[in-house]
């Protein structure tokens, strides 16, 4: 499995994440759906794909949270039979970014929680407080998620 | 709130060296309920040590030793001991100075609870 990241201040954050919780997928992208960086997926759809609804989810259960709690839900667990998700907000400065994480009975949510909060801080040590929370203007959007994933699964 | 585990871990943490113990789920690594002095990160431990049981248990199992009744681990600055049946451990952080042979046995005896 290789990890591969269109922002270089998210490999060493992301690779420990990665290597210590045990996870068999995972992609950090912004709160527009953009990636990040990545590990495991075979294919830029896959990650396409991943992006779009991690983005999508965590919006609706945001605003959910605002509903039930009156603020955000900070974080989403799905337990499946073999395979859990989990999904969660890395706070950034003024904004956010979005983890999200698949594991296996090789890792457990507790794990991820611990190694998540570690990435959280890791995240924010490295990174200038409102570099990539920068939204993607609309007519940018697809023309920076492209270049994106050309960055990491190499094709142009 | 009380649980069903509160008087099982208000005994234990009465051990003298006892610094924290826990009912932790085994398979997802999260406390159901703990007794934890302050400074111990019980999150972290709890996380780790269900990880770490759970792969001894899996680990003696495939060398065909049968279940892991008890799983104790040294440190230069203190011990964890675990035990557990049915999805949940019951974890114990102490000092070295613990009694481990006592804690065994109340452990141990404590798992019959969970069958």
């Amino acid at each position: 499995m290789k990890l591969s990241v269109a922002e270089n201040w998210v490999e060493a954050p992301l690779k420990q994440f990665v290597d210590e919780a045990r996870v068999q997928l995972a992609v950090l992208l912004n709160p527009s759906g953009q990636v990040l960086g990545q590990f495991g997926f075979a294919s830029s759809v896959d990650v396409m794909t991943a992006c779009a609804l991690a983005a999508a989810t965590t919006a609706s259960s945001g605003e959910l949270g605002r509903l039930v709690d009156g603020r955000p839900f900070a974080g989403l667990h799905y337990a499946g039979k073999v395979r859990q998700i989990f999904l969660g907000q890395v706070p950034m400065g003024a904004g956010t970014l979005i983890l999200l994480t698949v594991f296996d009975e090789e890792s457990s949510l507790g794990l991820v929680q611990v190694f998540f909060a570690e990435l959280c801080v890791a995240l924010a040590g490295v990174v200038q407080p409102d570099a990539p929370t920068t939204p993607a203007l609309a007519e940018d959007f697809e023309r920076e998620l492209n270049r994106n994933l050309s960055v990491m699964f190499g094709r142009s | 709130m009380s649980s069903p585990f509160t008087a099982l871990l208000q005994s234990l943490i009465r051990h003298r060296g006892v610094t924290g113990c826990m009912v932790v789920g085994e398979g997802d690594g999260m406390i159901v309920d703990s007794s934890l002095q302050i400074g111990v990160n019980g999150d972290a431990f709890a996380a780790l040590t269900a990880s770490l049981y759970r792969k001894a248990r899996r680990a003696a199992a495939a060398a065909g030793f049968g279940e892991t009744g008890f799983f104790e681990l040294d440190a230069d600055g203190g011990r964890m001991c675990a035990a557990g049946r049915n999805d949940l451990v019951i974890v114990v952080i102490a000092e070295p100075r613990v009694n481990v042979g006592l804690l065994r046995v109340e452990m141990l005896q404590a798992l019959e609870s969970f069958a």
